[in-house]
């Protein structure tokens, strides 16, 4: 991962770093903060100090914040979530609650301390994570891609409440991210790692996006104002379907979703993820759903795709389609229509190999011997061909997300549709998301995409909705 | 009443009708018996859809032990269905009661109160807070199987099949969650707190003494019925 990496922070020192994807940025931020052997296994060498000191020797003067908003929440109510540093750190009782109100008047949480934190959403969890850390008043804050699974109206949030933080407590600060926008104006050094993990610019953030912007962009890093990335262009023969189909192909009408769940404890939740929505779906064209996290974006895909059945409302796939309600059909002749990939790519793995998971919907629906001469070309195109013989667990996330869009394509589904397809992704990946789904358009696929990436929406949406609490605005 | 209970006399409710149940024979003698459990029922169910779910597989086993009784021991209606009815005396408590207790204050009470390992305690009670997120996880992989052609349909055989490479990748998906929570818990600390402080803490109130004497009557009540 890094190899004989020397970098010094100075105290206060507001740090970004970039590289590209599998340069160790992650690695060494949990080095830092002392935690590289929680989950990881490999060989260390070299120490870090913070302070002068190990930082497993003081917990508590690093704080590390993750991508994930949800990694660290421990307790279902945020008092007690925000207590839990203070807590291993056996402060008595009596200390622990005005730090735990300080922190979370710090990074403006309104809310009760027994606030229930499944209720925030994903950038208020964001902040109550960052409120656990910096309960612990700690003199590092290392944010790891601290905003990149948020839609931009939430991570502006909590870069506010970085800022704010970062301004009264003269915290120091290092935050790796792959857009840059927003960081920049509020980092004094940026300093850049190869994909080997050693350091190939350093200094502060304008002369060196002046001088690597080109290096930073092949990196895939997002530098601001380099203009938008063009989506990359693909072969049409190889995302095209296998029988062509035109027209309206998924319609779905007056569509009602609600979910009846109850928590361990036996509280009755009722949410209404979809309101009386009616969409379709057509052949040549992109339809971009967007909305909050919460909207109902990724249930009206879902429904779309026949994978969650309507509390109420039609799904029916014309013009080849039966009257069958979508979410009824055999799972072969579904697949023989169209192809969904989730948000977590991973979640779609079934093969041992690369090449079988891209051949896998090819098999169920009787088009393996079609399917095999598109398939090498197809993970060329997709960037992943050396991976073949991989085992898809074992690759990276965006390798993931690589792979499973090209074993979507493979069989030449009618429709496809996207979760969140751009989320978190660095530049590069970005544009063949993009690229694969335009060309697989252009190729008369019908594509749907839930997605809070506005880029993608204007870049190659056609039509779009906007869903607001379930329902279309 | 239940509401105002902590997670240790709960559990007290959940497991002294072990005790009881054994001493039920008969159909007269289980119905008496589950007079208490139907007053306990009457006054805590908070919720009868998740209490009968909890109950299910119990009921099945219920009437499964009743049909086999019935089957084995000389077609003596009373018997068969008494022992389905012990079944019901043991398992109905625990689903009852279950549904007040809460992870934190579970952890609070066994670390506090009981000086279990804190721990184990913590990292259990956090685990059992993101229980939700798993059967969403579940949710995910059954739809992207379904969609790739490969879902859980057709025969019971098959369906067996798919379910096991579900699992499999259920387990996966859990074990990076459970990697993720680990760093973000040892980051603030916890790799170090054998010793750790309790931001709240775990009193036994007037209310804990009730439920643990109604525990304790669940466990005696058939016997002094016989």
């Amino acid at each position: 991962m890094l190899r004989d990496l020397d970098l010094s922070i100075a105290p206060g020192e507001r740090v970004l770093l970039a590289g590209p994807s599998g340069a160790g940025k992650s690695t060494l931020l949990r080095a830092i903060a002392g935690v590289l052997l929680t989950a990881d296994v490999g060989d260390l060498a070299g120490e870090v100090r913070v302070d002068g000191a190990d930082p497993h020797e003081h917990p508590g003067r690093v704080a590390l914040l993750l991508q994930d908003p949800t990694a660290s929440l421990v307790a279902e109510r945020i008092g007690r979530d925000v207590a839990f540093g203070l807590e291993n750190l056996r402060l008595p009782r009596e200390q622990i609650w005005p730090q735990v109100a300080e922190a979370l008047t710090a990074v403006g949480l309104p809310y009760p301390l027994d606030h229930r934190t499944h209720a925030l959403s994903g950038g208020e969890t964001q902040r109550l994570a960052l409120a656990g850390a910096l309960a612990m008043r700690p003199g590092v804050l290392l944010l790891d891609e601290p905003t990149s699974m948020l839609d931009p109206g939430l991570a502006a949030e909590v870069r506010a409440a970085v800022a704010d933080v970062v301004r009264r407590r003269g915290s120091t600060l290092v935050v790796v991210e792959h857009r840059m926008e927003g960081w920049v104006d509020l980092v004094d050094r940026v300093v850049v790692l190869d994909e080997a993990g050693a350091v190939v610019a350093d200094g502060p953030p304008d002369r060196v996006l002046a001088e690597h912007r080109d290096a930073l962009l092949a990196q895939g890093v997002w530098v601001p104002g380099a203009g938008d990335p063009k989506p990359a262009d693909i072969d049409h023969a190889l995302v095209g379907p296998y029988q062509e189909a035109a027209g309206t192909l998924v319609e779905a009408t007056e569509i009602v979703l609600r979910h009846t769940w109850r928590t361990h404890t036996g509280e009755r939740r009722i949410t209404v993820a979809l309101d009386g929505v009616c969409e379709r779906l057509d052949a040549g064209r992109i339809l971009a759903v967007t909305g909050a996290s919460g909207a109902g974006k990724s249930t009206l895909v879902s429904v779309l795709g026949g994978l969650a059945r309507p509390t109420s409302g039609a799904v029916h796939a014309g013009p080849l389609g039966s009257d069958r309600p979508l979410w009824k059909w055999r799972s072969s002749a579904l697949a023989r229509r169209l192809a969904w990939v989730p948000q977590q790519p991973e979640h779609a793995i079934v093969a041992r190999t690369v090449l079988d998971e891209v051949l896998t919907a090819a098999r169920a629906t009787d088009r393996e011997s079609w399917a095999r001469r598109r398939a090498d070309a197809l993970l060329q195109a997709v960037g992943v061909a050396h991976l073949a013989a991989a085992n898809p667990y074992q690759v990276s996330g965006g390798e993931q997300r690589r792979i499973m869009l090209a074993a979507a394509l493979a069989h030449g589904p009618q429709v496809l549709l996207l979760d969140e397809p751009t989320v978190g992704q660095d530049r590069t990946t970005w544009s063949l998301v993009a690229g694969l789904a335009a060309a697989a358009r252009d190729a008369g696929v019908a594509v749907g995409m839930a997605t809070h990436d506005l880029l993608a929406v204007d870049t190659v949406g056609d039509r779009h909705t906007a869903l607001s609490h379930g329902r279309a605005r | 009443m239940m509401a105002r209970c902590g997670p240790l006399s709960l559990l007290l409710v959940c497991l002294l009708p072990a005790f009881g149940a054994p001493a039920i024979e008969s159909v007269e003698h289980g119905l008496w018996s589950l007079l208490p459990v139907a007053v306990l029922a009457a006054v805590a169910v908070r919720a009868v859809g998740i209490t009968l779910r909890r109950m299910a597989l119990g009921l099945v086993a219920a009437g499964s032990i009743a049909v086999s009784t019935w089957l084995y021991g000389g077609h003596d209606l009373d018997t068969a269905v008494g022992a389905s009815l012990r079944i019901i005396y043991l398992i109905a408590p625990g689903a009852i009661a279950s549904t007040y207790l809460e992870p934190s204050s579970l952890a609070d009470h066994l670390a506090q109160r009981l000086r279990l390992p804190p721990r184990v305690v913590v990292a259990a009670s956090a685990a059992l807070q993101r229980l939700d997120e798993v059967g969403e996880q579940w949710r995910q992989i059954g739809r992207a199987r379904r969609a790739r052609g490969v879902g859980a349909e057709g025969g019971p055989v098959r369906r067996v099949r798919v379910g096991a490479t579900m699992a499999v990748a259920l387990l996966v998906s859990t074990m990076r969650l459970s990697g993720r929570m680990s760093v973000a818990m040892d980051a603030r600390g916890f790799a170090r707190a054998q010793r750790r402080t309790w931001a709240e803490p775990a009193p036994w109130r007037p209310a804990d003494s009730v439920a643990a004497l109604a525990g304790v009557a669940l466990a005696v009540v058939p016997w002094l019925l016989r």
